[in-house]
Formats: structure tokens, sequence, C-alpha cells
């Protein structure tokens, strides 16, 4: 309860901080909304020529880009500690800082650091929602609107899960950076496409290694009721646990990663 | 058992070399940045700990406030391992690097004060207390609506020392605080650290290179060098050691004519002043003074010690650092 206080307050004097410079910040915000909107029109694009993609329609494949664009920005604004932060802190040595205060060290990185501009990048994953679920007549439901909550919820572990790899390579002073990202930034390119369009080696990797096909497919599936596998309706609330399942793992590694630091320092 | 108990403290850290041509793996070398140390400081003890750059100095006020793990050795502060309990050891101590920063950048000192009382879990009333007590010493009462990148570096050291203090730690390490600061903030500094340590029983573990600093602070010096520890004790005792030369100035009412000098006695003349040196057990100034009144009316005569600096420097020179 006092760490969320804790997120909170620090949440608050952040943005407070970056609107000491308006111009910048909207400036930036907006450079975001071209960004995304040019992801979001990739895929416009492409349903005008094939008009589905297997039995996706375009209104499924807007759903489902909507889906990773939501998940992933809410991870980049409010995870940047882990996702954009963590490398420079542990470069600069401000990661002492943290070790100095009587708070555990990856609540004090989540809580250095926000990057509100993303929250145009949330908002055009939001109209793809909508629209998706307006093109595909989704039947709204409470179950189904809890799925797509759970789903997100668990997908922002996830990413953030997979952000960590990354953190926990730049501990041990490894720079792979770009074997990392591979999961993260590749991950988010190639799973704003359901799974099933891919060969058999990308789908084993996006279910098992970096399971965005269990935490956020699956239930998007079900959502448009074309379920990807013929399993029973809820196993569809129990794939995106493994969402918590990857940060878990990630969050042992970090710690025994600490543990390393502590011991080789700077 | 004292307060800060250290015994045979060991630490090394490996550093990897650059790959050598031809050769597919990089090598590493072995560096001992402390080689059984070992020392005790008691609660309420001002302390200075001073060696010449690589010393490991930094990495023992690591191990002490729970950021590295050593090798070898025991720590205990308060009865407690520091890299053991981190969270619990570092509720009661602080620590001040003079070359990093802890308060946020962009945000009024005030509302980073706020963001370190809920770090800390202090109460509201010891809060406002310490805060209003501590804005008085380091005088910051007007400066705590400005954002931080507004300060001078002055300030945003007094800024710095207040965040690190306001959960009122009973342990204070401070990394060179005095870098780069003017005289007057300076002075103005150690004044605080006296009265914090006088008003609050704090314990102070200091390091720097500015030999004032200590002069002024310490009553006790711990050297130390190449990762061993060299002398413990009092700084008068150590500078006394060393403490070997004197330095004569002469002033004249025209230039001098320059007499013959006992050979020990080294002198430069430079216009109307006369420069001598010599070592302290040569000095004579029974013989001496005769001399000097002779080569011309003196009007001002100045005997010195060296510098503190200079005599710091042939320390490090005798031990080889």
């Amino acid at each position: 309860m006092q760490t969320i206080r804790l997120y909170g307050k620090s949440m608050a004097m952040l943005i407070r901080s970056q609107l000491q410079y308006p111009a910048s910040f909207l400036m930036q915000t907006l450079a975001q909304l071209v960004m995304e909107g040019g992801e979001m029109l990739a895929v416009i694009l492409l349903v005008q020529r094939f008009d589905h993609l297997n039995q996706w329609t375009a209104g499924n494949l807007y759903f489902f880009f909507g889906l990773m664009a939501v998940s992933f920005y809410i991870t980049e604004c409010f995870g940047r500690g882990i996702t954009g932060a963590f490398p420079s802190m542990v470069r600069t040595g401000q990661l002492d800082t943290l070790l100095l205060r009587p708070r555990g060290v990856l609540t004090q990185v989540l809580c250095s650091a926000v990057d509100p501009r993303r929250i145009t990048c949330i908002a055009v994953g939001i109209v793809s929602l909508v629209l998706g679920s307006r093109l595909s007549a989704i039947r709204w439901s409470f179950p189904k609107i809890l799925l797509l909550l759970e789903s997100i919820f668990c997908s922002f572990w996830l990413i953030l899960g997979l952000f960590m790899i990354e953190a926990v390579l730049c501990i041990y002073s490894v720079k792979s950076v770009e074997l990392a990202n591979t999961l993260t930034y590749g991950g988010r390119s190639a799973c704003q496409y359901p799974v099933d369009t891919y060969p058999r080696t990308l789908r084993i990797l996006f279910t098992v290694v970096a399971p965005f096909a269990l935490v956020m497919h699956i239930p998007a599936s079900h959502i448009l009721d074309k379920p990807l596998f013929a399993w029973p309706a809820w196993t569809a609330f129990v794939t995106p646990l493994a969402g918590f399942v990857l940060f878990g793992v990630m969050y042992l590694l970090f710690t025994s990663a600490m543990q390393h630091y502590r011991s080789a320092g700077n | 058992m004292s307060y800060i108990h250290v015994e045979g403290l060991c630490k090394h850290f490996d550093i990897r070399l650059k790959r050598e041509k031809g050769s597919l793996i990089r090598g590493k070398k072995r560096v001992q940045a402390l080689q059984d140390v070992s020392f005790d400081v008691e609660q309420g003890e001002l302390v200075g700990y001073i060696g010449p750059n690589g010393a490991g100095k930094s990495t023992t006020v690591k191990i002490l406030s729970g950021i590295l793990t050593p090798d070898e050795g025991t720590v205990t502060v308060g009865g407690r391992v520091p890299w053991k309990e981190r969270k619990a050891h570092v509720r009661r101590i602080g620590v001040v690097f003079g070359q990093r920063m802890q308060l946020w950048w962009d945000v009024p000192i005030a509302d980073s004060f706020e963001l370190l009382k809920e770090i800390w879990h202090i109460p509201d009333n010891a809060y406002h207390k310490r805060l209003a007590e501590l804005a008085e010493a380091l005088r910051l009462e007007d400066l705590l609506r400005t954002p931080l990148r507004q300060l001078s570096l002055g300030q945003r050291m007094r800024a710095e020392l207040c965040g690190s203090l306001l959960h009122s730690p009973e342990l204070l390490f401070l990394d060179e605080p005095t870098i780069g600061l003017d005289a007057v903030t300076k002075l103005a500094l150690r004044d605080f650290l006296l009265w914090e340590n006088r008003e609050h029983h704090t314990t102070i573990l200091l390091t720097t290179h500015d030999m004032e600093d200590i002069a002024a602070l310490c009553s006790r010096v711990m050297v130390l060098g190449r990762g061993q520890k060299l002398y413990d004790g009092q700084l008068s005792e150590l500078l006394s050691r060393y403490d070997t030369q004197r330095i004569l100035t002469v002033r004249y009412d025209r230039m001098p004519v320059l007499p013959e000098l006992p050979a020990p006695v080294s002198a430069v003349a430079e216009n109307e002043t006369l420069r001598l040196t010599c070592r302290t057990a040569d000095l004579d100034m029974d013989t001496l003074l005769p001399l000097l009144q002779q080569a011309g009316t003196i009007r001002e005569l100045i005997v010195q010690p060296q510098n503190i600096d200079h005599l710091i420097a042939a320390m490090y020179q005798e031990m080889g650092l």
C-alpha cells in the first residue's frame, strides 16, 4: 500500500517536472502521434489490399493491433524506469543512490521515470480497438470486458518482464541490447498480427519464450468469437497469467543480478 | 563494541583489459582495492579519511554503506552487517557524494524533500521539525520553492546535505563535500557539520582531498594508500612528522646585499625580498638574524611552516604512493 502511495507521489512529481518544458512536451507528444499513426496506417493499407488475413477480417486485425498498441505503450509510459532509464542509471552510478534508501530497488526504478508523451500512442490504440470492435460487430458482455482488461493488465507485466532482460544484461555490463530488442520491439511489431499467421518456429517463440500469443491473442480470439484453439472458454482467462510468470522469472533474475552488482560494483 | 567495527577488510575488482591482437578472449586484471583494512570508530566521532586518488576510500565508504559486498573481513555498524540487512542499515545512515545528486532536477527542492519523506517513512511532525531546523542551519529557507536546476553549486550542495539528513541519520558519510565550493560556502558548510555533530551526536566520516576541511573538522584522521591503512591518529601528530621545513620571507626597504649564509640554508633574492628555505632542525635564528640584518634594514620578517598540501604530498611520497 505504501509502495502504491510512493508510486503515485513520484508520478505526480515527475509529470510536473516534465511540464516545466511545455512546448517540448507538446511537440514530442505530437511526434509520437505521427509515429504510431504511421504504424496503424500500415495495417490499414494491408487490409485495403487483402481485406483479410487467414480467417481474420479487417476489423479483427484492427482489434489485435489496438490491443498491442494499448498494452505496449501503457508499459512504456508507466514502466519507463525499466524500459528506458535503467541502463544509464547503471552507467552513471545513479543506481547506488537507490541502494542507499530503505526501499526495494525495482520499486524505486519504476518510481524514477514516467513517459506521459505515450498518451497519444495509447489513444491511437484505443481508437483502433473501438474501430476493430465496431467492424467485427463484437457482442460485448461482462466476461468479455473482464477478459480484455485482464489481457491488457497481464500484457503490461509481460512486456515489462521482456524489457527487464536488457536491464539484467546491462547490470552484467553486457552490451547486447539488440538481442533484447528482438523480443521487445520485435515482439511488438510481429504480434500486432495474430500468431497463427506465422510459421511454426515463430509461433513457438511467441508462445513459449515471449508468450504474446497466450497473453493477447488467445483472449482476443475469444472476444472475437473465433478461438485460436478449440479449448474451453475459461482457458482464455488462464493463459494471460503467463505474463505474470514471465515477470516473476525476470524479477528473480533481476534480484540475483543486483546481488552481483553489489559484489562487483563500479 | 565500537559503533563502527572493521576488521581484515579485503576487496578486489576485476578489470577487463583490451583484447590483445590475435587473441579471442579479453584478459582480466585483478586490482586489490582494499587489503586487510581494520579500524574502529566510536559514536559521535568526526573522522577524516584521506589518501591519493584510487586509494580505496570510496570502496570503503561503499562497503560501510551497504552498496558493496567485501571479499573478506567483518564489518558491523551499530551491530548490523551493512550488506546483509541493507534496508534496516540504510535507514540509519546518510550519504552525500560531492559529485552525485539525489534530488530531482526540475522540481522545487521542497517537493524533492516531500518525496524523500515518503521514501524514508518520516512521520509528519518529525519531518517538519527537522526540515525547519536544517533549513535554518543551512540557510535554505528562501530557496525551498526554487527548482534545483536554478540553484548555484553551493546552494545545491546545501540542499543535497539537507536531503540526506532529513531522516536524522546517526551516521553520515561525506564523499568530497566541499569540491568546487567557494571559500564562504566552504566555511559555512564546515560550521554546519560541526553543529550537526555537536547537536545530534552524529558520527561523521569524511573523505576529501581538501586538507583544510580535515584540519577544521577532524581530530582524527586515517590515511589510506594502495588499499592499506597507513596511518590512524591525530592530524597534528601526523603533520608534525612531515613538518620539517621552514620558509623565511624577509622584506627589506631596498635591494639587500646578499649575505654569506650557513650551508643548509638556501636563499633566493627577488627585488627587495629574500626567501630562505631550511630544515626545521637547522634553523638557528640566533646566528641567522644578525646576518640578515647586515644585508639591510628589515621591514618585515615572516617564518612559515610548509603548506599543508605539501606536507601531505611529502607523506605520500615517503610512503611510496
